[in-house]
């Protein structure tokens, strides 16, 4: 790679010396062509563009974004990490992002605090016991460490949790996931930005996307003579620093799936809901796990900092805005104090908001669409972030190799129409 | 040099009441100190003036604003951490400790980290560690070891804490000036007012200021009192969220530990005054150096004498006003430095060890070294304008006042005092007084709307008035140096221990846009929120960059204002739960409760499997109120029933009971049950017990959206009927002992038939042919209120018969034994009708059902199917979730256990499972994969029924 | 929190009600081809913008109503009950707490 190599006696010497660091990615001005042009500068956004880099030495590629890098949902998840999905196929998947993350402070030289934690979900009734067993099931068969440990062990594991019988939401056991944990999101974007951009790769911020150009379509719901829509092809974009032309414009936004998609003229199967999240004042550590109850709609983790962060499910009104609600941190309080009423003077210091694109089976739409060129990897509901690199690594392949690898092969959006959806929605009422 | 603040004489201006000491202990000595102290003001009364250590370099810190905002004063306060000693009242019998050293305040050893600072750069982590991986874990706890903060007591009782709903016209944030000034006005122009105030007094700056400005204070407090104004102190607006809905946390309440008190305002003015930012130099973090708003408050609302040699440097009246009241308090002033002219301060140094550390000398800007233990800075404001961001504003900055000043707000939102603009006391009075008679204005307009908008509301008197436009004179704006950082670098951010050369290092890595430099260095994300570090951030941005403030811009701040237990986020834990009128009966008997939903239940009372036995032989009764309920009345009730069923309604005769599914519009079950005839055009549905609000809300909607033409009129029952199942051989005999009027025989009341009529003497009972447990039975719904009466008499007149309840569990075995699916547990969200077996029921010819078309798609291809299992070992009963593979060497999934049991009236294990339709055939070979990791073998069955396939019980 | 203003009720907090989604028409479910039932099903276009949409007043009259929301800024216009031309009281129902209607 291209850039300083980081390491502790880099460290030493820059201190002893009194040097400051390289740049960690170019300031990058728009080209009037690419190969790729990438919308979204997350995780997914730079991950592919890394992987078309590396795996394909594919580099006349930019990625564009209408803020800065990880200003979306990757710098604002609670940045949990797992892999005990239902089905075969999300397990299969997320199996493999797992991995990435596993390796990728070495392979990336940059370390993302990878903490290999421990993941909980709490089961409070019979049948969310049953869910957890079916998941255990499913994930022992593919090799995941992953099972159903009863109250007492869940009581070991995190001693703060409220495991008497006489609650309203008694703790009947949990679905135990030892490789899961967390993961410091912000350094997994400039991980990947920083590798991209050792590649060539430009890294173009503050360029906002204004329309996707296309020929040979049948027309978007406007305009029938611009090219859009079913059987055209894309010839590039237009954005606030100018137009750009490319052959591939690849859709990795989260928020904004569906506006950037309709300037492709492909409609998806999104609505967009804010997934709210806060964090508490920072206290001495006691939660070694992830914890999360689905019943209750709320996950939580300690960080190495002492804060508490905490998530739920995402709101039920479709908004763009992002302003956050009381609502939510009281139902959020109530809930965390039923599970651990121990911390009820600990104070929540900040809430906010991301957008989640919600898909009606909680899966992702990613790959190719009826508009040659246009590639999406969207619909990442709350579980964008776990995805990150194997998303980008299965969406480079796709583009590099014009066909749709098999790990990806079952969220395509063409699964909607032909009926076939992905059955994970049975076990995602809070997907952390 | 040791230093030791002194308590000053007693002051007409001072807080405290030193007629009532208080005694407290700090770090396990006993200290003394008066009721109205914060545990900052008593413990520098005492003599110590360090609080606690950095979270990085664990360098010792001391007083920095003597405010709620000081990062530097976190104590923990007996089970209660990162309390604000600055703002906390002490109070008898306090045990606080300092946090975040060890092991103790005055030999910290993580304070060696201070020595390698310069190699400990902001977000030094990122960049090592990497190597090698496995290492991380133990790096990671090392680090986990430097978390800051207190302790949590996990132990600490959930306290009381309470809620309120307000609807004030008026909500005024923050009682300064312009803030009472504000509520008065509106309270005059006859609006409701609620005033909100952070601090423990009102008044705002007027309370360190001169006996006029307290004069003022204390008249405009009894102007506010005598016109009705609610006035909070020590009570905070957390948040402004959609249309006016408020926050606001009271942290006095006088019953409960704090209140929340959530209020949709129509109008909300800020006024939340102004935050003194400190000054970047070397040394700026030396215990001794304060802000003036620090050291006048210290000595005039406290008493306390925060020095002895002191040097000032001013730009603005502050800290003029700071030199005059440390010479009153007997501090030698040692130099002025006046930033107007443009001098500054270079950097600071101290000596002294462990908690004698303190400033000890101070060098100018023209190299002058003073020696000092104490340094004043007035550099300039930072207006707290997080309510106004909540609201959409953006703020802008103003170089030449070197501050931020509010955008633009919404219509319901003003802003008012030294937030935006400067003046005189009477000017910013006079500006607070406009923006109060301006909000009233406003207010009156938005209640004649809310009136004139609720349809069956009183009419409203009148037109509505005007909305009355801002026609406010704007307050001015003093000049005012930019001051932010000396020649030197220091501590931008103390909380996070980030300085300003961390900044420029992070700039020059590309961390230069303010979002990535936060998120880089972490400056701003302490527990002050920035309220102090966040401008000073942008301007250090701002010169690393070579560019303005207002080309950096600043960010956004987001809520709580500030922070909030969780317990007063939390309230009283409210979570009721649902039981029938027969619980006091389960629970006399010790049944075991089972939550299911919102509903307890009674899980069993004895051995469930003997239940199943005497039930199957004898007669059992058992509480199924939970079951959803709705009462259907009007001609057009079978249209609705063909639309939400798959099959068909139209002929349903008076008397009878059919049984449905329902679908989602893709064919996904969503429901299933039975709905008897009562009368001509009346009808009883009955639904799963979960399902039952959700139905109701879908019925509605098709009814109001789809089919407004159909009269139809739907009540929900759920709760109004008690429902006792009564199943067994002896069911028919025991009912004939309690119910009058209705013919009980076969012939006359069949299968599957509705009777209404009399039991054990109460009327309007709805008796059911039905069974869920395969035996003859009847499902009887009573009037609520004379559930337990009814369940009593059953079990009275059928002793001699064998009656003995049974609970949910014997419930489930028997209806596991007769192979009905349930729904939710045997389907799931991809389960469409034709997976359940009853083809039959799926009735294409229909015009119209929903989710009809997915159903015909599906069933023209593979589903996965609903079919009963046997192990072949009979005592073997897999755990439900167990998955079924292709073979017994395969890895492959086909189905799955839905359901499983051990049978004691066919004595072995049975199961219902989904299974690929490959698999499905009667009589094929299963291999089911036990949580054990064993693998057994099962048989697929011909019927869904393991018991009594043809149904001669329960139609005999 | 929203004030939504319930055509019946008047405005009332979004909590008090149940939120219906994006308003679609359904297609002839006899005639439907698979891919037009499918866009009925799960195609959204959830927009940035004015979105028309369904609410369920669950805590008061319990009337299905449409409206239409600026999905950005949370501005609300327009209530109407399902069948009838206009709604009960639209014009006031819309933005109650603001300077210009």
């Amino acid at each position: 790679m291209a850039n300083a190599k980081y390491s502790a006696a880099g460290l030493f010497i820059r201190g002893a010396r009194k040097k400051t660091w390289p740049r960690v990615w170019r300031e990058a001005e728009p080209k009037k062509a690419y190969d790729v042009v990438i919308v979204g500068g997350g995780v997914h956004g730079l991950a592919t563009a890394y992987y078309l880099a590396s795996n394909h030495g594919i580099t006349n590629v930019a990625v564009v974004d209408k803020a800065y890098l990880g200003s979306g949902g990757s710098g604002r998840n609670t940045a949990i990490v797992r892999s005990n999905y239902l089905t075969p196929e999300g397990v299969a998947f997320y199996d493999r992002s797992l991995d990435l993350y596993n390796t990728m402070s070495t392979d990336l030289n940059l370390n993302v605090m990878f903490s290999e934690r421990g993941h909980m979900t709490l089961a409070h009734t019979d049948s969310a016991l049953r869910t957890m067993n079916w998941r255990a099931e499913v994930n022992k068969l593919q090799g995941i460490d992953s099972s159903v440990i009863g109250p007492q062990e869940v009581k070991r594991e995190a001693p703060s949790l409220d495991v008497s019988a006489n609650t309203r939401y008694p703790i009947l056991g949990a679905l135990y996931h030892p490789p899961g944990g967390t993961i410091r999101h912000d350094a997994v974007v400039w991980a990947y930005a920083r590798a991209a951009d050792s590649y060539g790769v430009d890294l173009i911020q503050k360029c906002e996307v204004l329309d996707i150009t296309c020929e040979g379509g049948e027309g978007s719901e406007s305009d029938s003579a611009d090219g859009k829509g079913a059987g055209g092809k894309v010839t590039g974009v237009k954005t606030n620093l100018g137009d750009i032309s490319a052959p591939i414009v690849v859709n990795c936004t989260a928020g904004w799936a569906s506006t950037i998609s309709d300037m492709a003229g492909v409609k998806l199967p999104i609505t967009t809901h804010p997934l709210q999240a806060a964090v508490t004042e920072p206290v001495k550590t006691f939660l070694p796990t992830v914890v999360v109850s689905g019943s209750l709609h709320v996950y939580v983790s300690q960080t190495d900092r002492g804060e508490l962060v905490f998530g739920a499910s995402v709101d039920p009104v479709a908004t763009y805005d992002m302003r956050g609600t009381l609502a939510f941190t009281e139902e959020l309080a109530g809930h965390v104090l039923e599970l651990m009423p121990g911390i009820s003077k600990m104070r929540l210091l900040r809430q906010w908001a991301g957008l989640c694109d919600m898909t009606p089976d909680y899966s992702p739409v990613m790959g190719h669409t009826q508009v040659g060129g246009y590639l999406v990897d969207v619909g990442w509901g709350t579980y964008g972030f776990k995805a990150g690199p194997v998303s980008g690594e299965q969406m480079a392949e796709a583009i590099a190799t014009e066909s749709m690898p098999e790990l990806i092969a079952p969220f395509t959006l063409s699964r909607f129409t032909e009926g076939t959806l992905v059955g994970e929605k049975g076990a995602a009422a809070v997907g952390h | 040099m040791s230093f030791v603040s002194i308590r000053l004489p007693s002051a007409g201006s001072e807080v405290i009441d030193r007629a009532r000491p208080v005694t407290f202990s700090w770090n396990g000595k006993k200290l003394k100190a008066f009721t109205g102290d914060t545990i900052a003001s008593a413990i520098l009364a005492n003599g110590d003036h360090i609080f606690g250590r950095s979270m990085k370099y664990h360098r010792p810190r001391g007083v920095l604003t003597a405010d709620f905002w000081d990062p530097n004063l976190f104590v923990q306060v007996d089970d209660e951490p990162n309390v604000r000693a600055a703002h906390r009242l002490v109070e008898n019998g306090m045990k606080v400790t300092s946090q975040n050293v060890w092991p103790s305040l005055k030999y910290d050893v993580k304070a060696a980290n201070g020595l390698v600072g310069r190699f400990l750069t902001a977000g030094f982590y990122y960049k090592t560690f990497m190597k090698p991986a496995k290492l991380w874990p133990a790096y990671e706890r090392i680090l986990a070891r430097f978390a800051p903060g207190g302790e949590v007591d996990l132990d600490t009782p959930h306290g009381y804490y309470d809620k309120r709903y307000a609807h004030p016209d008026v909500v005024v944030a923050g009682a300064g000036p312009a803030g009472l000034a504000a509520a008065i006005a509106a309270a005059r122009a006859g609006a409701s007012v609620m005033l909100v105030e952070h601090e423990h007094q009102v008044g705002g700056h007027l309370l360190w200021g001169s006996d006029d400005d307290r004069a003022a204070a204390a008249g405009m407090l009894t102007d506010a009192r005598n016109l009705g104004v609610e006035i909070l102190t020590n009570s905070t607006v957390t948040g402004r969220y959609e249309d006016n809905w408020l926050g606001i946390l009271q942290r006095n309440h006088h019953i409960a530990e704090e209140r929340l008190i959530k209020a949709r305002a129509k109008m909300l003015i800020v006024a939340g005054g102004l935050i003194e930012r400190p000054y970047v130099f070397a040394g700026n973090d030396i215990p001794g150096v304060m802000t003036s708003g620090a050291v006048r408050r210290l000595i005039t609302m406290y008493g306390i004498k925060p020095g002895t040699r002191a040097v000032v440097l001013t730009a603005n009246e502050s800290g003029d006003a700071a030199v005059a009241d440390l010479e009153r308090a007997g501090v030698e002033i040692a130099e002025v430095v006046d930033g107007r002219t443009g001098a500054f301060v270079r950097s600071a140094e101290g000596s002294g060890r462990g908690t004698n550390h303190r400033l000890s000398a101070v060098t100018l800007s023209d190299g002058t070294k003073i020696d000092a233990d104490l340094l004043v800075t007035a550099v300039g404001w930072t207006a707290p304008t997080s309510l106004l961001n909540m609201s959409g504003d953006r703020p802008v900055y103003d170089p030449a006042a070197a501050r931020f000043f509010p955008g633009k707000t919404p219509d319901n939102v003003l802003a008012t005092g030294g937030m935006v603009g400067d003046g005189t006391h009477d000017q910013l009075v006079a500006h607070g007084a406009a923006t109060g008679t301006l909000a009233a204005g406003r207010a009156a307009v938005v209640q004649h709307r809310l009136q004139a908008a609720t349809a069956r509301a009183a009419a409203v008197d009148g037109p509505e008035p005007d909305y009355p436009e801002d026609l406010r004179t704007p307050l001015g704006r003093d000049p005012h140096p930019a001051l932010f950082r000396s020649t030197t670098h220091g501590m931008v951010d103390y909380s996070e221990d980030v300085s300003s050369k961390d900044l420029f290092g992070a700039a020059a890595e590309g961390f230069d846009s303010v979002e990535l430099i936060k998120r880089f260095t972490t400056a701003t994300m302490g527990p002050s929120q920035g309220k102090l570090e966040t401008v000073n951030t942008v301007a250090v941005l701002a010169e690393a960059r070579g560019e303005t403030i207002a080309e950096v811009g600043t960010t956004v701040w987001r809520p709580p204002y500030a922070p909030i237990t969780l317990g007063a986020l939390g309230g009283r834990v409210f979570e009721p739960v649902r039981v029938s009128s027969i619980q006091s009966y389960h629970e006399s008997k010790g049944a075991t409760p089972i939550l299911a939903g919102q509903w307890i239940r009674p899980e069993h009372y004895d051995d469930p499997q003997a239940e199943v036995t005497n039930t199957r032989t004898n007669v059992g009764i058992t509480d199924v109120t939970p079951l959803g309920k709705l009462d259907l009345k009007g001609p057009d009730v079978p249209k609705l029933l063909s639309l939400l069923y798959t099959n068909k309604w139209m002929q349903l005769p008076i008397g009878g009971v059919r049984y449905g599914i329902m679908c989602a519009e893709d064919g996904v079950v969503l429901d299933d049950g039975v709905t008897a005839r009562l009368g001509d055009e009346h009808y009883l549905m009955t639904t799963t017990s979960s399902g039952a609000g959700g139905v109701w809300n879908w019925i509605e909607n098709w009814l109001q959206t789809e089919h407004p033409d159909w009269q139809v009129h739907v009540t929900p029952v759920t709760t109004g009927f008690t429902s006792i199942n009564v199943a067994g051989p002896n069911s028919r005999k025991l009912m004939g002992r309690v119910v009058a009027g209705v013919d009980l025989s076969n012939e006359a009341f069949p299968y599957m038939n509705v009777r209404t009529g009399t039991v054990a003497g109460v009327d309007d009972c709805v008796m059911w042919r039905i069974g869920f447990t395969g035996e003859l039975s009847y499902e009887i719904q009573v009037p609520a209120g004379y559930g337990l009466h009814v369940w009593e008499a059953l079990l009275a007149d059928g002793k001699d018969l064998g009656i003995a309840p049974f609970g949910l569990e014997a419930q489930r075995v028997m209806r596991l034994e007769k192979g009905h699916f349930i729904v939710g547990q045997d389907t799931d969200g991809l389960s469409k009708a034709p997976t359940t077996g009853m083809t039959g029921l799926l009735k294409l010819d229909k015009d119209d059902w929903t989710g009809m078309p997915e159903v015909k798609w599906a069933l023209e291809g593979d589903y996965p199917h609903i079919v009963a299992i046997q192990p072949t070992d009979p005592n073997c009963v897999p755990e439900e979730a167990c998955q079924i593979l292709r073979g017994p060497e395969s890895n492959e999934i086909v189905g799955r256990i839905t359901s499983s049991r051990y049978s004691p009236t066919l004595n072995r294990s049975i199961c219902l499972g989904q299974l690929s339709p490959e698999f499905a055939e009667a009589g094929t070979e299963l291999t089911v994969l036990l949580v054990n990791g064993e693998r057994v073998t099962a048989k697929v069955m011909k019927h869904h029924a393991h018991f009594d396939p043809e149904g001669e019980r329960l139609r005999g | 929190m929203l004030l939504v203003p319930c055509p019946n009720c008047g405005p009332r907090s979004s909590q008090d009600l149940t939120y219906g989604g994006e308003s679609h028409s359904r297609p002839d479910p006899k005639t439907a081809t698979p891919e037009e039932w499918r866009t009925y099903l799960y195609l959204r276009d959830n927009p940035s913008g004015w979105l028309v949409e369904t609410w369920y007043c669950s805590s008061g009259c319990r009337r299905w109503f449409k409206l239409e929301r600026h999905t950005l800024t949370g501005e609300l216009r327009d209530p109407i009950l399902p069948g009838s031309k206009t709604g009960v009281a639209s014009d006031e129902a819309t933005n109650i707490q603001g300077g210009t209607k």
